[in-house]
């Protein structure tokens, strides 16, 4: 890297900056790529998912060394040091994303030649757009570092999370009904849990963007209760008197 | 068409790289101090006289038309760092389809280093599925100049139209040769039953290609005829595809209703046309209903459209379908469209007559759910009902031809010259 340092300190965010862009942008084309190659069965292309996935981990580590060298470097303060600390978060969940969607195209080549029904297929879709959706407002939110926009990732993670238990209905449906056998239903549970953990790691990239923006931090409502943990009487949690 | 298109493309490239050019000249021409700190400065020679010769006004004015272009334009120096984009460049900024445009972009500049052209083809998953043609090709003096092409239309073109020409011959194909095959067993056999089955397999499967043809050229027929000049009571219109439909449906209980007061509503139209269109709709949905399922047919209003909708419970259709199911002879389910009988054409007849009427369908649908098509016409189609024939019209009450045969009663007056159209 430049010796010169000082002056070239931006143009390294800037890098940096656009490297987790080109990452993320990449997982919100691979989250509808995976959730087609499980409807198609389509194992060519699963295969290739999967076989580039090495070079998002590379990616991944590649980026985290950079801002742990310019944080060693250049020792930024203010918003810098807020954008280069949420940049190493951000890049394990777009690395963890990209990982999901690889799970997805395993979870389809495990699947393969077992025909799902109608139903099953509806909701697996709604939850393949709905996952897109959240992590193309999650890119999006960060490229343009755009606050509100990622404030509204929570909601659209909720109607996420309500897709899931859907998903988790029709499986048990098509279960009863015989048309999917124990492997396929387990399968496809665990499909559901990695599209909504993909909605999550969507929110977590757009928490750490209203922080970068004005050190917004999410707020735990049993956060300040650490000290005076709750109490537990008969196995049920009471959470401490507020003061 | 390639060669026609690769001539377009040549050029608008070289439009492209003029005004680009002519720009630079003249920003050179108006501040000739600021040329020698202008990074975009090197690229200037090749274009010194086109300032001179056409005036800045005239760069000016292809700057704006640049700008202005459908195709995205981007030009980096020999740095390669970018310093122009036009409108339709900068519109992907700030979009995950802009980063993954630009990351392509650099790579290409970095191969035009060489001196030579690169170009690639880069597809977004959707939706909805978006194609881009990305070309980048050095400027002589340093730097390079890209365009970006949105070629997702001429891409679902092209696979349609290949599509079609494998799907038709196998459509006609395979009944055919099914006959031949049948026909030559039924010449050596002498068992009566299985001369039986063999023979009304035949027939079954002469029907199925004699179905095709007649499709085929209902199409056409559509596809060519624009007259419009009938009074259509669209209700009645929408009463008799609903009682074929429940006919069709009686197979496998699914209840066919229409829902919504039924206001008889008089539209100008070809009256066989749109039979044919709000038949194939219900069939349809009829044919892709469960046991046990609902369709629901209903007539809305307002004041730009008159709108026929086919809501069903049936299976639905993938979402990467959805956009495809009006192409002729286009299946979601190839097993299925056998158990159907269906031809492969009865959307793209739907999409023929919305279009003939300068209306539109359109389909929403969620697998597993069921499917909503909604049939539009402009409302400006709509004419006073027609109550008052005149007297001794001895064409009135003229029913429509063939199999499109409308149930007695519901028949609007028509004339002569339009019920073989």
């Amino acid at each position: 890297m430049s010796k010169e340092l000082r002056s070239n300190f931006h143009e390294q965010l800037a890098e940096i900056g656009a490297g987790i862009a080109r990452m993320s942008a990449g997982v919100t084309e691979l989250v509808p790529r995976a959730t087609q190659i499980l409807l198609d069965g389509d194992l060519e292309a699963a295969e290739y998912v999967i076989l580039g996935d090495d070079e998002y981990d590379a990616k991944a580590v590649e980026l985290e060394e950079r801002c742990f060298s310019v944080i060693a470097l250049q020792a930024p303060v203010a918003s810098d040091l807020r954008s280069l600390v949420s940049a190493i978060k951000i890049i394990a969940d777009i690395e963890r994303s990209a990982d999901l969607c690889v799970n997805i195209c395993k979870a389809a080549r495990r699947i393969y030649s077992h025909d799902l029904d109608p139903s099953l297929r509806g909701v697996i879709q709604k939850m393949g757009d709905q996952a897109r959706v959240l992590f193309k407002e999650a890119t999006e939110a960060y490229i343009n570092l755009d606050g509100p926009r990622a404030a509204a990732l929570h909601d659209m993670d909720s109607y996420l999370d309500d897709l899931q238990r859907q998903f988790i209905q029709v499986i048990f449906e098509s279960h009863a009904a015989g048309t999917i056998d124990l492997q396929v239903a387990v399968q496809l549970a665990v499909v559901a849990r990695f599209f909504e953990r993909i909605g999550d790691h969507a929110v977590n990239v757009g928490d750490r963007v209203r922080y970068i923006v004005d050190g917004w931090v999410p707020e735990h409502p049993y956060a300040e209760s650490v000290n005076d943990p709750p109490e537990i009487v008969d196995g049920v949690v009471v959470p401490a008197a507020q003061g | 068409m390639p060669s026609i298109v690769a001539l377009f493309g040549g050029v608008a490239i070289g439009l492209v790289i003029g005004v680009v050019l002519a720009h630079r000249t003249a920003r050179t021409v108006r501040r000739p101090k600021a040329a020698s700190n202008d990074l975009t400065g090197s690229a200037v020679t090749a274009a010194g006289n086109i300032a001179e010769e056409f005036g800045a006004d005239l760069a000016l004015g292809l700057q704006s038309a640049v700008d202005h272009l459908q195709m995205g334009v981007v030009v980096c120096d020999a740095s390669l760092k970018t310093t122009y984009r036009n409108g339709a460049a900068d519109a992907l900024t700030g979009t995950h389809a802009g980063v993954i445009v630009d990351a392509h972009l650099q790579q290409l500049f970095t191969e035009t280093r060489s001196g030579v052209r690169a170009g690639r083809i880069v597809e977004l998953q959707g939706p909805p599925k978006t194609t881009y043609s990305i070309d980048a090709m050095p400027i002589p003096g340093g730097g390079a100049v890209a365009t970006i092409d949105d070629i997702s239309e001429r891409v679902r073109i092209d696979s349609m139209r290949t599509d079609f020409v494998a799907n038709i011959s196998h459509e006609l194909k395979t009944p055919v040769g099914a006959i031949a095959v049948l026909a030559e067993m039924l010449a050596d056999e002498t068992e009566p039953t299985v001369i039986n089955t063999l023979s009304s397999r035949v027939v079954e499967e002469s029907h199925r290609v004699a179905r095709t043809i007649d499709d085929l050229l209902e199409l056409s027929r559509i596809e060519l005829s624009r007259r419009l000049d009938d009074a259509v009571d669209l209700s009645a219109v929408v009463d008799e595809a609903v009682a074929r439909g429940r006919m069709a449906a009686d197979g496998h209980q699914v209840q066919v209703e229409t829902i919504g007061a039924s206001d008889r509503l008089w539209i100008q139209a070809d009256r066989p046309q749109l039979s044919s269109a709000v038949g194939n709709l219900v069939e349809n949905a009829v044919k892709y209903s469960d046991d046990g399922g609902l369709v629901q047919v209903s007539i809305r209003r307002n004041e730009r459209w008159v709108e026929v909708i086919v809501v069903d419970e049936g299976v639905g259709i993938p979402a990467a379908d959805l956009d495809r199911v009006f192409e002729r002879f286009y299946r979601v389910d190839k097993a299925r469209a056998r158990q159907t009988g269906g031809t492969g054409l009865g959307l793209a007849i739907v999409r023929h007559v919305a279009n003939n009427h300068g209306g539109v369908v359109s389909v929403q649908s969620q697998e597993g759910e069921g499917s909503t098509f909604t049939f539009r016409l402009p409302a400006r189609l709509v004419v006073p009902s027609p109550e008052v024939n005149e007297p001794g019209n001895p064409t009135e009450l003229q029913p429509a031809p063939g199999r499109l045969a409308a149930t007695a009663g519901s028949t609007p007056p028509q004339k002569v010259s339009m019920s073989d159209g």
